[in-house]
């Protein structure tokens, strides 16, 4: 009967640490930031306007946050409409004008010291160390979502498909290589 | 010790009794489902990890063919894969324990390990079904039965509930471990079907070859009406 109890057991303990880990690294997360706001006053005295000070840097990281998780829900409620047999058009074209919209922004959301040493993200360090790439990926984004805004305003429901297709796979070309795995 | 038949009851399917009968104890069907399962499930973990969300979803959706598969086959398959055969109460497992069961199959404290993993899959395979990715890409093929913020909680349990997964499997690959090291080896068994078994015991009752088709043309229309969205149960 050990066995089983050891068997019941083993889930129950796997779950708790998985847990107990996730919060520790939003604890982390908050330690991070609280920390760069304090410094930041001693950082700008040497590094006067050549480095973005750690109070802008949390700034942006935290509009770019925002930025990628309103992209994505729009994305989710497009990806739903277009899966069913009567896509909302409405729903659509509103969350297509959002995302072009917020792909223009996007320039602005990677400046230098905005990485993980900056606090808690997603954005790999890599994304400074191939900036042309990185780029020319986001250059990518910006095309498709304006692509398919244009598609959602048509209102042809193919030609909608196909650049919402072309839209997700600039996406997933950025974050498959820019993109930690964050579990939040 | 010579000559004397070793009768070691705890190990899985086959009781290794030295000078047995080679016989077998795992029909095809039931080493096919074990085998493409776990080789679905490796899968499953890589690709999802190498940006693959399609081939995940394609994977899960061929495990849920598996397991539709394997349950229809607990009812209408050999004697060892049927649920009737092998799963057995808590006295049993105690029997089991002191050593006083006899037979062929799952004995009864590795039936709980069977119906576990099983269990264990059908829920991870659910989760994924009404899961979407958090970028809007991708949807599991019922994810439109449910809302967009239920469909993210479910991928947040989807990956969670892997860590039980993984649990058991550890368990299932320690449990092989310990009977090996006890001199049982199980793994063969699972391969070939055959292992050496007392002269005292019943021989497996093979299952139809024609109800195996019939098992799986059925789990694999349930599945094709899955991955059309579920029409006429969906709105």
């Amino acid at each position: 009967m050990r066995a089983v109890l050891f068997a019941l057991a083993l889930p129950l303990v796997s779950i708790a640490a998985c847990s107990g880990s996730q919060t520790s690294q939003i604890h982390n997360g908050q330690a991070n930031v609280s920390t760069d706001s304090r410094s930041a006053e001693n950082a700008t005295g040497s590094n006067l306007e050549l480095r973005l000070s750690l109070g802008d840097a949390t700034r942006i990281m935290h509009e770019r946050h925002e930025g990628m998780e309103t992209i994505g829900k729009n994305a989710k409620a497009i990806n739903r409409e277009l899966a069913g047999p009567s896509p909302d058009l409405a729903v659509v074209r509103g969350g297509a004008a959002q995302i072009a919209e917020l792909s223009t922004k996007a320039s602005g959301w990677f400046p230098e010291g905005t990485g993980p040493e900056a606090g808690k993200t997603g954005a790999k360090p890599d994304i400074w160390q191939n900036r042309a790439d990185f780029e020319t990926k986001l250059h990518n984004f910006q095309g498709a979502a304006a692509a398919f805004d244009a598609a959602a305003k048509s209102g042809d429901v193919p030609r909608i498909k196909a650049r919402f297709a072309e839209l997700g796979g600039a996406c997933k070309a950025c974050h498959d290589k820019y993109r930690a795995e964050m579990h939040h | 010790m010579q000559g004397v038949p070793r009768q070691i009851s705890c190990g899985d399917a086959p009781l290794s009794v030295e000078g047995g009968r080679s016989q077998l104890v795992w029909d095809l069907p039931v080493r096919l489902f074990h085998w493409l399962l776990a080789a679905l499930i490796v899968f499953s973990w890589w690709s999802v990890h190498h940006h693959h969300t399609d081939w995940h979803i394609w994977s899960g959706c061929a495990i849920l063919t598996l397991l539709i598969f394997r349950i229809l086959w607990g009812f209408f398959g050999s004697s060892t894969s049927r649920f009737t055969g092998f799963v057995r109460g808590p006295r049993a497992v105690g029997a089991y324990l002191r050593g006083e069961w006899f037979g062929i199959g799952h004995n009864p404290l590795g039936a709980l390990s069977v119906l576990a993993l099983l269990a264990a899959v059908a829920v991870q395979v659910a989760l994924g079904l009404v899961a979407q990715d958090e970028d809007g890409i991708y949807m599991g093929p019922l994810a439109r039965l449910v809302t967009s913020d239920q469909s993210d909680k479910a991928r947040a349990l989807h990956s969670a509930w892997f860590n039980v997964l993984l649990g058991l499997i550890v368990l299932h690959l320690a449990a092989i471990a310990f009977y090996k090291v006890r001199g049982i080896g199980l793994t063969r068994a699972m391969i070939s079907g055959k292992t050496d078994l007392g002269a005292n015991l019943p021989p497996m009752r093979a299952g139809k070859w024609w109800a195996a088709l019939i098992c799986l043309a059925i789990a694999i229309a349930i599945t094709r009406w899955v991955i059309a969205g579920a029409p006429h149960v969906a709105s």
